[in-house]
């Protein structure tokens, strides 16, 4: 079922709860009674297209409208994947480290020692999580406004078209795989091979959160793959044509 | 691409042809046999274990159950699907994980064909996988912890860096850990390797 601009926000998240992060990340908050999402969306001065967008993507794997999405201007894309980055570092991960450091072992040598490797290794992983981000704030984000400008200003600066040719927004599309596997390593070995002795309500509590940034991480993926990418490529092509001619 | 065994008995010609048409439009691959009467259930053997099987109620109310019987204790298909095309349900003791019906659009039959194939691939994949490592996946899985490179083990162990590749994949395959990190701490927590061992090397 597609999510429409005259459904009511609260009946969207009964519909499917996963969406609530979403909320946020527009700057929308609880308490919005009967309200649809168009009117909320006026009141917040939201996107509504933007906002439907993201809201059934996250909803079916399967939803791209892709004649829509091109005419985002990337402003509106990259505010919201900060937005999600900022969620990830300093919502989920304190979550998963917290729940983390309460599994505190009970007994013997060998399940705290398995306990440290395991937050050890979530250690690496957040490391790498939070290296992967930088590098897309401080490099990616700021190449792809520099794409748009270029191909919106119609002369572009001296030395764009050199980065472009350089640089393609293609190099960064295969960074993702790394990270995600080492979540699914993590939640393989949790699941399969740690000791039973440990608390077995905090183990689920750790497991579901991990499945939910998985998840979580997957969709944002899945937007800067199929939305951001496509664009700024697109804009490439437009501008190194041009120069050719 | 997945494959998936599949039987279709069915003794109409024209709804085996439509079936056809359906399963080569999803994303498995299938290698189907016909039946086309239940007398020829009876060329099916062992080797046809885990397969899926479709059937159409009017090639099942032909079928005496003595034969169903038979089929269900010899070659032991993972699912069965029935397809609805006449009134009658002969009682077949047969429990169908999925139902098919006349009237059902080409999307809703895809997708109940799609569940039904899932469930079938799953099995059939999970069934080479649940082995415990052996000895030599052991050797190698120790040497990628302690963070050799694939052609240092293959001169450790005297086997090609070729070999190597193999034995990761079915380490990899065999325990859900794909990084050479998550590797290490898999063989840490089992006690493969020792802590100490990681420094050593690494120095």
């Amino acid at each position: 079922m597609q999510i429409g601009s005259n459904m009511k926000m609260a009946e969207v998240i009964h519909l499917n709860y996963q969406l609530l992060p979403i909320l946020s990340r527009f700057g929308l908050h609880l308490g919005f009674g009967e309200k649809t999402i168009e009117q909320l969306c006026s009141e917040h001065d939201i996107d509504m297209n933007f906002f439907l967008v993201i809201l059934n993507a996250y909803h079916d794997k399967k939803f791209f409208p892709h004649r829509h999405l091109k005419g985002f201007p990337l402003s509106l894309i990259i505010s919201y994947l900060r937005k999600s980055h900022e969620y990830f570092l300093t919502v989920k991960i304190p979550r998963i480290d917290r729940l983390l450091e309460k599994l505190s072992p009970g007994g013997d040598e060998a399940t705290t020692g398995s306990l440290q490797l395991i937050h050890r290794f979530f250690d690496e992983y957040c490391q790498e999580l939070s290296e992967h981000i930088r590098r897309e704030e401080e490099k990616v984000y700021p190449y792809a406004f520099m794409v748009e400008e270029a191909f919106f200003s119609g002369n572009p600066r001296p030395g764009v078209l050199e980065v472009i040719r350089e640089y393609s927004i293609d190099d960064y599309e295969s960074e993702h795989d790394n990270v995600e596997d080492k979540l699914n390593d993590l939640q393989n070995i949790i699941l399969k091979y740690l000791p039973p002795t440990l608390d077995l309500n905090l183990c689920h509590a750790l497991l579901n959160e991990m499945f939910r940034l998985e998840s979580d991480l997957n969709d944002h993926a899945r937007i800067e793959d199929k939305v951001l990418v496509p664009k700024v490529k697109l804009m490439e092509k437009v501008l190194l044509e041009k120069e050719r001619r | 691409m997945e494959s998936v065994r599949l039987i279709l008995a069915d003794p109409y010609t024209l709804s085996r042809l439509g079936l056809t048409t359906l399963l080569n439009r999803m994303r498995y691959r299938f290698q189907v046999r016909e039946v086309v009467s239940p007398e020829k259930l009876g060329s099916l053997g062992a080797k046809d274990a885990g397969c899926l099987f479709l059937v159409t109620s009017s090639f099942l109310s032909k079928c005496p159950s003595c034969l169903l019987g038979e089929l269900k204790s010899k070659s032991r298909p993972a699912a069965f699907l029935l397809i609805r095309d006449s009134e009658d349900i002969p009682d077949s003791g047969i429990s169908f994980s999925e139902t098919i019906y006349m009237t059902d659009s080409d999307k809703i039959i895809l997708r109940k064909l799609e569940k039904v194939a899932a469930l079938v691939s799953r099995k059939s994949s999970h069934d080479s996988q649940n082995e415990e490592l052996s000895d030599r996946e052991k050797d190698v899985l120790r040497l990628v912890a302690l963070g050799m490179t694939n052609r240092e083990i293959g001169e450790k162990l005297f086997i090609s860096a070729h070999t190597v590749i193999t034995h990761r994949k079915n380490i990899t395959a065999k325990l859900g850990i794909k990084t050479i990190a998550g590797l290490t701490m898999y063989a840490l927590i089992n006690r493969l390797i020792v802590p100490e061992e990681i420094h050593f090397n690494h120095d």
